[in-house]
């Protein structure tokens, strides 16, 4: 097995919705050669190559793996968590074993998808940045009408992740 | 001619009866009582094995690895699941996540989100009828239930009027799909089943069952206790909203486990709030699955016992355990069929059955026949009415009550062998 273990170090609340749980975890194995892979055949993976690391989601759940570490925002809870590694565990140790037969992609990064941006924002809709919702303000991003420093939510602590993550994207949209 | 060994037990028996000022035994089974009659002379001085077949009661012994697992997280872990944000508090809450996705395998359930822990099947039981029954509603059940399913019944019954169906079940015959089918009304809102009965051993069609619940959109809540770790148990096949599961039995994991299976889209109510770990600035309960039903610090140690134990058993297989289960019925079957004066009811087909026997010995009373049991020879078994009158009716043993047998995973043809030599010389003497 390629990724043998994973381990849950650090659980707290979800800074932006209590209700949600944000964690950190350790890897029992290097994943660095895998990423390319993953960076090829996942949809909407945001790959940072020098890094190096990789951005995905999994449904409303946002995780960034690292070579022995990874985080996720916003799962319901613990169980809800592991069973999210599972997943990703399972993921990543099938996309190595059928690395002959994909082609590694190491770009820094792809244009991303109007909704992948609009699942990283704050989704409060509360129109600081002067649009009616947080859908158009990311649509107007893509086009390049809006700036991300305009959404006044997301510069605050509790969206510290997500803020990583859409700086990082939006390098790709220039 | 009484032994000195059966006088002296005897004599304390007896005590007991005085002491509480009232005797046991009425009717035509008080004179065996005071003569003992069935405490065989022969079996004085003689070696007794200790052969526990009170399985269906709670299984004995446990696979070596539920003892270690246990003596390990007691040891070596200690912490509370979920509770904190250090190493071992989450290793403990990993090792509980195991345990549910183990189930989940055993079940085939994919979201073990749905999988909440109870402390046995009783409790799980009475979580999904008060939590989803309603003011006025049918419930569709059988004559096999035992009190877990039955007593919360009638507690609803007067509480919320609903309206019970009672399948019948005569000489412990399984349920008639047909009748079922007949019984169902547009107001049904559950058809509420155990698996298999735990007085005479009768498998429930299952499957059809499910299939017609499906057919006419009523969920399906089942009562496992006799059959999950033993029988095949597939939520997806079988058709199943909601699965009552007790650890302790078939399962062979320790007592004060259990869990509930949920199906998604059904609206079952908490029977309690508080502490969960996560989420402790919310005032409410949280809403998303498992947490909204496991308020209060879980069974850690019992749920990690409970992990190793299935662990055993996917690894075993339950279809070889059935196997094994099957072969050792069957072969309890031919032997107790054997026993002169022996009254066997329910399925007299092991694959109509699990590893239940309900039995009388000509007129003996079962308690008396149970203590001469453990007494001369060393085998534990049960007597009385083990919790379902309402099965005792259809068998015609409400009064007398059975004497209860029923082998678990680790009994062997031979101990069955034993039983029935025991049978045979107590009737014989
Ligand atoms: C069919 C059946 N249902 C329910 C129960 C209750 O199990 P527990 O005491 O583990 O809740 C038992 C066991 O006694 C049983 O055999
Ligand atoms: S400021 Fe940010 S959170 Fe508020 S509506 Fe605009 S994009 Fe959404």
């Amino acid at each position: 097995m390629f990724l043998r273990k994973v381990e849950i170090t650090y659980v707290s609340p979800c800074l932006a919705d209590p209700q949600k749980i944000r964690l950190k975890a350790e890897l029992s194995d290097d994943i660095t050669e895998v990423m390319p892979y993953l960076n090829a055949t996942v949809k909407a993976a945001i790959y940072n190559h020098e890094a190096p690391n990789l951005t995905l989601s999994k449904e409303f759940r946002l995780i960034t793996l690292y070579p022995r570490e990874l985080t996720m925002i916003k799962a319901l809870n613990t169980t809800d968590a592991w069973q999210v590694i599972d997943w990703l565990q399972e993921l990543i140790n099938d996309t190595y074993a059928r690395r002959s037969e994909i082609a590694p992609d190491y770009r820094r990064k792809r244009r991303p998808h109007p909704l992948q941006l609009y699942s990283w924002l704050p989704r409060l809709n509360c129109k600081k940045c002067g649009e009616q919702h947080c859908l158009a303000f990311a649509a107007l991003l893509f086009s390049g009408q809006q700036e991300l420093k305009n959404c006044e939510p997301l510069f605050s602590h509790n969206y510290r992740e997500q803020r990583e993550v859409l700086l990082e994207l939006a390098k790709a949209l220039r | 001619m009484l032994t000195a060994k059966a006088k002296e037990a005897f004599n304390a028996f007896n005590a007991g009866f005085k002491e509480k000022g009232k005797l046991l035994y009425q009717g035509k089974y008080s004179s065996h009582a005071v003569r003992f009659r069935a405490m065989p002379a022969q079996r004085e001085g003689k070696e007794k094995v200790a052969i526990y077949l009170d399985n269906a009661a709670t299984t004995y012994p446990k696979p070596e690895a539920v003892y270690k697992a246990i003596d390990h997280y007691l040891r070596h872990i200690g912490a509370s699941a979920g509770r904190g944000a250090y190493r071992r508090a989450l290793e403990a809450d990993g090792l509980v996540f195991k345990t549910r996705k183990l189930l989940g395998r055993l079940f085939n359930i994919a979201d073990v989100s749905n999988i909440i822990f109870t402390s046995n099947v009783t409790e799980s039981l009475n979580l999904a009828l008060k939590g989803f029954l309603r003011e006025g509603d049918h419930v569709v059940t059988s004559h096999l239930e035992h009190n877990s399913m039955w007593r919360p019944l009638k507690v609803l019954e007067k509480e919320r009027n609903i309206r019970i169906t009672v399948l019948p079940s005569p000489e412990g015959k399984a349920l008639d799909p047909e009748q079922l089918e007949r019984t169902i009304l547009p107001g049904t809102r559950l058809v509420a089943l155990t698996h298999a009965s735990n007085v005479t051993g009768t498998l429930m069609p299952l499957k059809e069952v499910g299939e017609i619940c499906r057919r006419y959109h009523v969920p399906l809540l089942v009562d496992t206790a006799q059959t999950a770790g033993v029988f095949p148990l597939d939520i997806k096949e079988l058709k199943i909203d909601l699965l009552a599961f007790t650890g302790h039995k078939g399962l062979l994991g320790p007592t004060g486990t259990g869990g509930l299976y949920i199906a998604p889209g059904l609206e079952i109510k908490p029977w309690k709030e508080g502490g969960t770990g996560g989420a402790s600035l919310l005032e409410h309960q949280p809403e998303d699955l498992p947490d909204r039903f496991e308020a209060g610090t879980l069974n850690v140690a019992g749920i990690v016992g409970l992990g190793a134990a299935v662990e055993f058993i996917l690894e075993k297989g339950v279809g070889q355990i059935r196997e094994h289960e099957k072969a050792l019925t069957a072969y309890a079957l031919e032997q107790l069929c054997q026993v002169p004066g022996l009254t066997l009811y329910g399925p007299l087909n092991a694959e109509e059955r699990v590893g239940v026997f309900s039995i009388n010995l000509e007129d003996i009373a079962p308690e008396e026949l149970a203590y001469v049991l453990d007494e001369a020879y060393g085998i534990m078994v049960r007597a009385g009415l083990h919790c379902a009158p309402q099965a005792h009716r259809c068998i015609g043993t409400v009064q007398r009550g059975t004497v209860r047998i029923s082998p678990g995973y680790f009994n062997t043809k031979e101990e069955i062998e034993a039983l029935s030599v025991a049978l045979k010389e107590i009737i014989s003497h």
